[in-house]
């Protein structure tokens, strides 16, 4: 009886020290997956943050400005401008029949009173 | 048992051989005892004792389970130097301001360096700003650690590193940087290169428990809560362009305009120029750079009669009918007070304001009488320092033994030198109900705002000075300002500068206080040149009406639709439209 006890007890003991190191290395895997992960992570941040910076003095007002004024014809806004939405006139009837699957389409094969949009472009300069 | 009697019995005989064992026994169990029992008990003894060790180990074994494994966590930032994060710096758009960004510091340890000579000529080869300086004396020192260089670019950190030279190495720093530049210099402020924050809204920063958390060494994570400013950085960089433009265009030494909502005390934008970056924080001790509009104290020249008339109405003793003769200029000892645009009539309190006659505010201030002018301008702040978040900020000179003739030439804006943000607090409060509330760089709610803000002049005289403000724009020297659909209003202040003790002719401080929309202002604008030159197109004029004035109108047509005011045309002219609201009100001052 006491015999079988002690085999019993020894073969737990034996048993329950292999879980302990399966689980032991276990967790050492994981912990320093997570070490690894939360480096990574840290690193990430740090670039995330440096690009942004370097995005946020790319957005900077002045040179946004000093790139419009050389690339494009757009004039800062006038008071005139801007309008109420009441005082917006009605929206115009479409151009086409009404029930075309393709207005647009419909607009261009019926209308041929407007130029081109090259020529047009020509004639405003 | 009885069989170590039996040995004892037997030892008898060789006394030579065992006495230190009986003496031994005798010792340890004493000569009378029940040893069989005593066995007993110790054994129960020593389960007791194990059980409980084994018993800590297990708890403590659960204990290492529960709690979270600290020393993983702390290697993987043991390469940041110093926990110096700062918090980043949001204008009220969400626009970035400020932000920390990691940077590789080189350092050496001088004991572990083998050959400091090899070092220093290797080191010198990639990084060239290190030739010169005492490097070598330093690498062959024997201290533990020193600092080579702060700050170095990825592409030499990569160049070290491939030197492979013992005992150098890299430390992530937090650098500060500022992605918007020269934009918002004086209001930001700047670090140095410990990153503490020695000027602007950094120091503020430090001031409030920032350095602290630094000290403390807490401060290493990223996750801080950004600062919003009331900044907007699209009106700053528009008032900014426009400055630097008139600054350019009129020859003058210095800039500056602020924006302010009148309704919170917020600033909205806040600009001088010259500025610096504060990438580059050595610009800022250039002394021409400084903050004009907090650091530095003017005579403001006719802005300050708003002030002044504003003192009449609410004393009751001045109406908006009454009369004040201007027929001659007005004589105070040896003194004469001349006007400049001498209309040399008798002129009522809105001619006075149009035609900006010195001789009629002077009046004015003189029916109030020294004490009551004394009083009303310390109500308004006018003589004590003002303090906001900018650590930086000035004295208002103010004359030490102020008599009539003091009250006669403040009352048109000479001989009291107060800082332009102060006057612009001043004016705000004079147009926005009478509310004087402190200025902000901080988000402010209105009610917030209502309930710091102290009640300074009636509503009533509020409304007249509204009208009297927008009169000037539609029929006296404010109407080059007049932008049209956004109801400005405004007054123009000319100032001479003091040379040599003397009043200068030519040399001018002018600027522009506007407000928009006249009938429900929203925002003050406040413009300052400082030394404007005549041009051929402002026909050799270098007052007011022909710089700081039309830079005003140039910034207001700009910022009016960023800051979501509605243009609105065809407006009746101001007495129809702000003093019709309050007949009674008015009807009682008149």
């Amino acid at each position: 009886m006491m015999r079988l006890l002690h085999l019993v007890v020894i073969a737990a003991l034996v048993a329950s020290a292999a879980y302990v190191y399966k689980i032991k290395f276990d967790s050492t895997v994981r912990a320093e997956r997570v070490a690894r992960l939360r480096a990574e992570i840290k690193r990430e941040h740090d670039a995330v943050a440096a690009l942004r910076a370097r995005w946020e003095a790319l957005d900077n007002p002045a040179r946004i400005q000093a790139l419009t004024e050389r690339h494009l014809r757009l004039k800062p806004l006038d008071a005139n401008q801007i309008d109420e939405l009441d005082r917006l006139p009605e929206r115009p009837r479409p151009a086409g029949p009404p029930d075309a699957p393709d207005p647009i389409a419909a607009i261009i094969e019926n209308d041929n009173e407007f130029p081109p949009a090259d020529s047009s472009r020509e004639a405003a300069q | 048992m009885s069989n170590a009697q039996g040995v004892a019995g037997q030892a008898e005989g060789r006394r030579i051989q065992a006495w230190h064992r009986r003496f031994l026994q005798a010792l340890l169990y004493g000569r009378n005892v029940d040893r069989d029992r005593k066995a007993k008990a110790r054994l129960g003894l020593a389960v007791l004792a194990f059980s409980i060790i084994y018993l800590i180990i297990g708890a403590r074994l659960v204990l290492y389970a529960v709690a979270p494994e600290s020393h993983v966590a702390r290697r993987s930032v043991n390469s940041d130097a110093v926990a110096t994060a700062r918090p980043d710096i949001l204008d009220r758009n969400g626009e970035v301001l400020a932000t920390d960004v990691l940077t590789p510091s080189l350092f050496a340890a001088p004991r572990r360096i083998i050959d400091a000579d090899e070092a220093s000529e290797l080191l010198t080869a990639v990084i060239p700003d290190l030739a010169g300086t005492d490097l070598r004396e330093r690498l062959a020192s024997k201290r533990g650690f020193v600092w080579l260089k702060r700050e170095i670019s990825a592409k030499q950190q990569l160049e070290v590193h491939k030197l492979g030279v013992p005992g150098v190495g890299f430390l992530n720093e937090t650098k500060r940087v500022y992605p918007k530049a020269a934009e918002v210099s004086h209001v930001i402020g700047h670090v140095n290169v410990d990153n503490q924050g020695i000027a602007g809204i950094e120091k503020w920063l430090d001031g409030n428990g920032l350095a602290d958390l630094h000290r403390a060494g807490f401060a290493s994570d990223r996750n801080q809560a950004p600062i919003t400013l009331a900044l907007d950085l699209r009106v700053q960089h528009a008032v900014r362009d426009e400055l630097i433009a008139a600054r350019e265009k009129f020859k003058a030494i210095a800039a500056a305009g602020i924006v302010t909502d009148v309704r919170t005390g917020e600033i909205v934008a806040m600009v001088s120029v010259p500025d610096y970056d504060p990438n580059n924080p050595r610009e800022a001790l250039d002394p021409s750079r400084i903050n004009r509009l907090t650091t530095g104290v003017y005579e403001m020249g006719s802005t300050f009669k708003a002030l002044t008339i504003a003192m009449g109405l609410d004393s009751g003793k001045v109406k908006l009918s009454s009369t004040f003769d201007a027929r001659m200029p007005l004589r105070f000892g040896k003194f004469d007070i001349h006007d400049f645009h001498a209309q040399n009539r008798v002129l009522s309190v809105p001619e006075i304001f149009t035609y900006s006659s010195n001789i009629g505010a002077a009046r004015v201030a003189l029916t109030v009488g020294v004490e009551g002018h004394k009083a009303f301008l310390r109500k308004l702040g006018q003589l004590d320092r003002l303090r906001t978040e900018l650590p930086e900020s000035a004295e208002p000179i103010v004359p030490r033994r102020w008599g009539e003739l003091n009250t006669i030439t403040i009352a048109f804006g000479h001989g009291l030198s107060v800082a332009p943000l102060q006057s612009v607090m001043g004016v705000a409060a004079l147009v926005n109900g009478g509310h004087l509330m402190p200025p902000t760089f901080l988000k402010r709610t209105e009610q917030e705002a209502l309930a710091l803000s102290q009640q300074v002049i009636k509503p009533e005289t509020s409304l007249m000075m509204r009208y009297l403000m927008r009169l000037n724009a539609e029929k006296g020297s404010a109407s080059r300002v007049d932008v049209k659909g956004y109801y400005v209003g405004g007054k123009t202040g000319t100032a001479e500068k003091v040379v040599n003790g003397h009043y200068s002719k030519t040399k001018l401080l002018t600027d522009f206080m506007a407000v928009m929309p006249s009938d429900r202002p929203r925002y003050l604008v406040l413009v300052m040149l400082d030394e404007p030159q005549p041009l051929p197109e402002t026909h050799g004029f270098a007052t007011s009406a022909w710089n700081a004035g039309p830079a005003t109108a140039k910034i207001i047509a700009r910022i009016a639709p960023l800051l979501g005011l509605e243009p609105r045309f065809d407006l009746p002219p101001a007495d129809q439209q702000i003093l019709h609201r309050a007949p009674d009100a008015v009807a009682r001052a008149q």
